[in-house]
């Protein structure tokens, strides 16, 4: 404590003095960055305490519930299903997190690294696939799959979403990045390709593999639109968290403890995530420059 | 002869080389080839189609064209996302650049507010429309600090704008890092020059952030105007998939998800697709036009 104070007190000091109205300025602007991000807190408060409550108390407004209870919580997660949700949705976020870490970054070390005829045509291919809307996409690829047979499984949603042109571009970019040496050190050693790229280059990419395993994991885990219509038709049983929310509140509208639970079961892994990863979530927003 | 052999021996690594990288981008290309670029064609093929559950019924040449020409609802749909698009576009950008300036001024705890603001959009899009239609209800929070009974997703009136209000809350974080990174791209230089000159802290921010920030409004606006256009999920939720009450949030998206998915008509929504698509590419050719070639690099 007596560290803290110290500290803020030579913070401090090594701000120059100021006049009032500087002063006044600085107190206003902290005024407004705190009720804007109150402003932004406050559904989210609003959330966790209503989840907490009793149904009957949901129609008086206090923020503070007088019996502070997990009913809701445990309800949503056995009778309505919610624990197979999350586990549907963790099984399907992590697969295809892994599959998209494992053939992007081999896949993006090819297109910066390797020659082969070819090359650039294929990565604007890449690109361009960036441009076709996942809605035009939606009539095809629904009735391919359903002629496979793969609507209402798993499988045909992992497919689609095996590789992410993003996350391959980002790969690729990152690779760019990485100055020769370190390869042509490997040559000298007479290492094959393969070798090259899983001893020598994939351990330098720890910081872009966190970004793309974060960004892929939480579009996953938050995707509403091709679970809808992959799983959505299908048995309950594939539900993923996102489509269990949605009937929920289609079923049971105006069960607000049990609805804003499951939506704080929905949030609150990602929420984790980003407290523990924050700069890899900023660096990969930006860098990507894309996101659902 | 040792050179040739040398020759030899580098031509064969070169091969080798070579077949190793279609090897590496083999799966990646095969699910861009099958997945992307094959449905595009496959839609295109479908929408000539009166296409039911069972596959083909009967080949309708442009009839599904011309039939979604003449279709009423489907134009109220372009009316509707249309109007959604104007207004959350420049409501998501002005937030997300206040926002992005906010953070950027040199205030103590800078990450933090960075964080707090970026929170909203980390919340998946059935979460976060279950909690406004929660909040939104017609005995809901809002309800009770304005005193009012509107149930805002019920009434046809103001269905759409909550949802505009609501997506221009929860990309604003997202938008926001756009605008953070254009703006710490800007050279320090500049604000050095005008602090001289005393400029004030708004007009430097008029006549000289906000013109260096073209690049960034390029690819925000981009970004948003493509977003706003593909509007669905936040439309589904708070309609229970029909798009109502009165057609007021059936967005172009809704409408061909109903055409395919509960009216079982692929040839249709395939075309209601291209439809869209063509929209998509329209409008971004004028972005890029409007901002000028050289700002998109």
């Amino acid at each position: 404590m007596a560290i803290d104070v110290a500290r803020i007190e030579e913070v401090d000091h090594s701000i120059p003095a100021r006049t009032p109205g500087e002063r006044g300025r600085r107190v206003l602007t902290y005024a407004i960055l705190l009720t804007i991000s109150a402003l932004f807190f406050v559904p989210f408060l609003w959330t966790i305490s209503t989840s907490l409550k009793t149904l009957p108390e949901t129609t008086g407004f206090d923020l503070l519930p007088n019996n502070p209870s997990l009913r809701a919580y445990r309800e949503v997660l056995t009778e309505f299903d919610f624990l197979r949700y999350a586990a549907n949705s963790f099984f399907l976020a992590g697969m295809i997190t892994l599959a998209n870490v494992l053939l992007c970054s081999i896949g993006g070390y090819a297109f910066a690294r390797l020659k082969f005829p070819g090359r650039e045509v294929l990565f604007m291919l890449v690109l361009a696939t960036l441009m076709i809307p996942d809605q035009l996409r939606l009539v095809p690829v629904f009735v391919m799959l359903s002629g496979w047979g793969l609507v209402g499984s798993f499988k045909g949603y992992m497919l689609i979403k095996l590789v992410l042109a993003t996350n391959l571009f980002f790969m690729r970019q990152y690779f760019l990045t990485i100055p020769r040496d370190f390869e042509e050190a490997a040559k000298l050693d007479n290492a094959g390709h393969f070798k090259t790229f899983w001893k020598v280059m994939l351990p330098l990419t720890g910081p872009a593999l966190a970004a793309i395993t974060i960004l892929t994991f939480q579009g996953i885990w938050n995707e509403f639109f091709w679970p809808l219509i992959l799983l959505g038709f299908g048995s309950p049983d594939h539900y993923t968290v996102q489509l269990g929310i949605a009937q929920f509140s289609f079923q049971y509208q105006t069960l607000w403890p049990q609805l804003m639970a499951a939506s704080v079961i929905a949030i609150l892994p990602i929420v984790v995530i980003f407290l523990f990863f924050q700069r890899y979530f900023v660096a990969g927003v930006v860098a990507s420059g894309v996101k659902g | 002869v040792a050179v040739t052999a040398k020759r030899q021996t580098l031509g064969s690594a070169r091969i080798r080389e070579a077949l190793v990288g279609y090897g590496f981008i083999a799966v990646p290309m095969g699910i861009f080839l099958v997945f992307f670029i094959y449905p595009l064609l496959y839609s295109l093929y479908i929408s000539r189609y009166d296409w039911g559950v069972f596959g083909k019924i009967e080949p309708l040449g442009w009839e599904n064209y011309r039939e979604l020409w003449h279709d009423e609802i489907f134009w109220r749909a372009i009316k509707t996302t249309l109007k959604y698009t104007v207004v959350v576009v420049p409501l998501e950008m002005a937030l997300a650049l206040s926002l992005a300036v906010i953070v950027n001024a040199g205030i103590r705890g800078k990450s933090f507010f960075r964080s707090a603001f970026y929170f909203p959009s980390l919340a998946s899009s059935a979460a976060i429309t279950a909690i406004a239609i929660y909040i939104l209800s017609a005995d809901g929070l809002l309800n009770a600090i304005i005193g009012g009974n509107r149930s805002w997703f019920g009434d046809s009136d103001t269905a759409l704008w909550s949802i505009a209000g609501l997506n221009a809350w929860t990309t604003s974080g997202t938008m926001m890092l756009f605008y953070l990174a254009a703006l710490q791209a800007i050279p320090t230089d500049v604000y050095e020059a005008a602090a001289m000159d005393g400029a004030k802290t708004w007009r430097t921010f008029w006549k000289i952030t906000f013109p260096l920030l073209k690049p960034g409004h390029f690819f925000v606006s981009v970004v948003a105007v493509i977003g706003a256009l593909q509007v669905f999920d936040q439309a589904f939720l708070v309609s229970n998939g029909s798009g109502g009450p009165n057609y007021s949030t059936l967005t172009v998206v809704l409408y061909l998800y109903r055409t395919a998915i509960a009216d079982v008509r692929f040839g249709y929504a395939a075309a209601i697709g291209i439809a869209l698509f063509v929209l998509i590419f329209t409008l971004t050719l004028i972005q890029r036009l409007l901002f000028g070639k050289a700002e998109t690099a």
